[in-house]
């Protein structure tokens, strides 16, 4: 008896050990395939099996899967019914499921056994699961010693495994998704760096054009693009590609492409986008189609021709307030090949003319409202005294502030015959990146713009001084140390005062934080807004709208 | 901007040449505390910068106050135009020791 008992307790120390083991390498390993591997190599040793196999749930939890087994018969691979068979009523009961006749088992599946030549005696089956969701189901087959038959000390043992077999597999999902997701991130990020570099960098005041792009997400279907025709006219379009994403990114680049470099030997608009029509039609994949809006304007005597492709109303407010809105009077693009595209015609005659996406008009106040055609024409009514560049940073502002999240892309193009005249005459604007090196140029191109306007000497020293200060500030405390930020730098001369502008894109600094220290102590740092402030005769820090950045307006008095 | 160090009447002379800014006040720095660090009592000549910012002011602040920690001198010779405004500016012009030469220095410590 007491041999016996020695025995016992030797074969169920090797087993804990086992147990152990095999659970110390779940926890170790994230790599799916290979948990599985190893964890059935061991089970098949140590619970003395014929044969195991791991089934997982798949396609909507209709199927099991055999997903690795051991043994005389390789079944990895097969699909069954998740209904069926023993392994099926083992996740289906949610229960521990130990034969010891197969032949008078109702639920067990005499078909595989036929197909493979293999002969089931006996089935010991635990069910996975994590947090009370089922992920398949752990089977064991025919013990090799003794009658053959598990017992119930199996088992339990066999439940132990199946719990941290359950919870590797859970592990080694959930890592193998975020390596996925992490990938998709930076995919995308490289997409939106590409899209943001297909936008018109052109230096503002430029052409009398100004216009915004939020995406919702990574990646834009928005686009916008406006630049000089060798006949002098400046041609202007804003688009939306259907569909969100990747594929409707490369679309819009696409379409974008074709526009701009067709638009430069195809004066005539709507030869234009009956090209691009064309040429998209020959090409899109089914269900893709773009709504656009193209638009010449011709300076020297003011007219504007355009052409609405199915894209929302474009709205032109003529000097004195009234509205008028242009349909679309052509077909979205990429849907009818041959499709015509009739030129509406007006004079912009000191008005202003707004482009925009259905983001800015689907977008939600927090009672569910959209803000719609008659919203945005009360915005812009709100806002009509600003400068064009102020008008449209208030009333992208206004739309993302509305209340709920940003579901859709929101551009805007403004075109203003004013843009650009309140900042008449620049006496500098340059654009640099947050690198200290840079500072040296910035100094030098600064000092040549306040002499230009008359300031020399000491008053030229300090002036440069704050200007430094200022951007020192920015490549410090906004972009904290990172060298590849932009700033632009702005300086106007309105007669009586030198205006200076910093802006940065930086996350939105917190402005309570900047404020001159007093000098009674001394200590390093904190000098730069305290030089700032003892130069300049007045200056302001703020975000700029819709929270995309800051800047630090500085003025001095001169004459 | 560019520095050398060289001996002078018992005190490392840390003579900085050029603009002393964000970029390359770190450099300043670093060669004015590492003489203190070696307690060398430290001058530093300014009398060929042709600006300073609050970075560089920063430095020059840092290694006074170091070279007090450490009971070494420290002190400024030949402040040029340029860096003495940015000086006057910060008010520290009348916390520095400031001479026109080392020389000057040397005489005044007696």
């Amino acid at each position: 008896m007491g041999g016996g008992m020695t025995q016992a307790r030797t074969r169920l120390e090797q087993r804990l050990e086992v147990l152990a083991e095999v659970i110390q390498s779940f926890a170790a390993s994230l790599d799916l395939r290979e948990t599985l591997r190893h964890a059935i190599a061991t089970f098949i040793e140590y619970m003395d099996a014929e044969a195991a196999s791991i089934f997982l749930l798949e396609k909507e939890e209709t199927e099991l899967v055999c997903q690795q087994c051991a043994g005389p018969v390789d079944i990895a691979g097969l699909r069954i019914p998740a209904h069926q068979g023993i392994v099926g009523k083992t996740v289906r009961e949610q229960r521990c499921q130990m034969v010891r006749d197969v032949q008078k088992e109702a639920a067990f599946m005499a078909a595989v056994d036929a197909d493979t030549g293999f002969v089931t005696r006996s089935i010991l089956c635990a069910p996975l699961t994590v947090r009370g969701q089922h992920i398949g189901a752990l089977e064991l087959i025919n013990k090799k010693s003794g009658d053959g038959l598990f017992d119930s000390e199996d088992e339990h043992i066999l439940i132990a495994l199946a719990a941290a077999a359950a919870l590797a597999i859970h592990n080694a999902r959930i890592a193998e998704a975020l390596v996925e997701q992490e990938r998709m991130r930076k995919e995308l990020e490289l997409v939106r760096e590409v899209q943001v570099n297909l936008l018109p960098r052109i230096a503002e005041g430029a052409l009398p054009v100004v216009a915004v792009n939020f995406p919702a997400r990574e990646v834009s279907g928005d686009f916008y693009d406006y630049f000089a025709l060798p006949d002098g006219r400046i041609h202007f379009n804003l688009a939306d590609v259907s569909g969100k994403g990747m594929n409707t990114a490369l679309w819009m680049a696409k379409t974008g492409g074709l526009l701009r470099c067709l638009a430069k030997t195809t004066p005539d608009l709507s030869a234009l986008v009956a090209k691009v029509n064309d040429e998209i039609c020959e090409t899109a994949s089914h269900g893709m189609f773009v709504t656009l809006v193209a638009g010449a304007l011709d300076p020297r005597d003011d007219t504007l021709t355009l052409v609405n492709a199915g894209h929302l109303p474009v709205l032109y407010r003529s000097r004195t307030g009234e509205f008028r809105e242009i349909e679309a009077q052509g077909p979205p693009v990429g849907v009818l090949p041959g499709a015509e595209f009739p030129i509406a015609r007006l004079a912009l005659d000191g008005g202003s003319l707004y482009l925009y996406t259905d983001g800015v008009t689907e977008a939600l106040d927090e009672e569910g409202r959209a803000l719609e055609t008659a919203g945005l024409m009360a915005l812009i009514k709100r806002y009509a005294g600003l400068n064009p560049r102020a008008r449209l940073e208030e009333l992208v502002g206004a739309v993302r502030r509305m209340g709920q999240k940003q579901r859709d892309d929101i551009t805007l193009m403004l075109v203003d015959r004013r843009v650009g005249a309140a900042m008449a005459n620049p006496l500098l604007e340059m654009r640099f990146r947050s690198d200290p090196a840079d500072l040296k140029e910035v100094r030098q191109r600064v000092r040549e713009a306040v002499v230009r306007s008359g300031c020399g000497g000491e008053l030229a020293d300090s002036l440069v001084l704050a200007v430094n200060e200022a951007c020192m500030n920015v490549m410090q405390h906004a972009y904290r140390g990172d060298c590849s930020g932009e700033i632009i730098l702005e300086i106007l001369n309105n007669g009586r005062e030198l205006e200076f502008e910093v802006r940065d894109f930086a996350a939105p600094v917190d402005i309570g934080s900047i404020k001159p220290r007093a000098l009674d102590e001394v200590r390093p740092g904190g000098l730069g807004t305290h030089f700032i402030q003892t130069i300049m005769d007045d200056w302001v820090y703020g975000h700029l709208p819709a929270e995309c950045g800051n800047y630090l307006k500085m003025k001095k008095k001169i004459g | 901007m560019s520095y050398r160090v060289r001996d002078d009447s018992g005190y490392a002379v840390v003579e900085l040449t050029g603009e002393v800014d964000l970029s390359c006040s770190p450099e300043a720095r670093s060669a004015i505390l590492s003489c203190l660090k070696d307690t060398r009592n430290v001058l530093v000549d300014l009398s060929r910068v042709t600006y300073i910012d609050s970075s560089g002011v920063a430095s020059l602040v840092e290694g006074y106050q170091t070279a007090k920690k450490k009971k070494l001198k420290f002190g400024l010779v030949g402040v040029s135009g340029a860096a003495l405004n940015v000086l006057k500016l910060a008010r520290l012009d009348k916390v520095f020791p400031i001479h026109d030469t080392v020389a000057a220095r040397v005489k005044a410590d007696g």
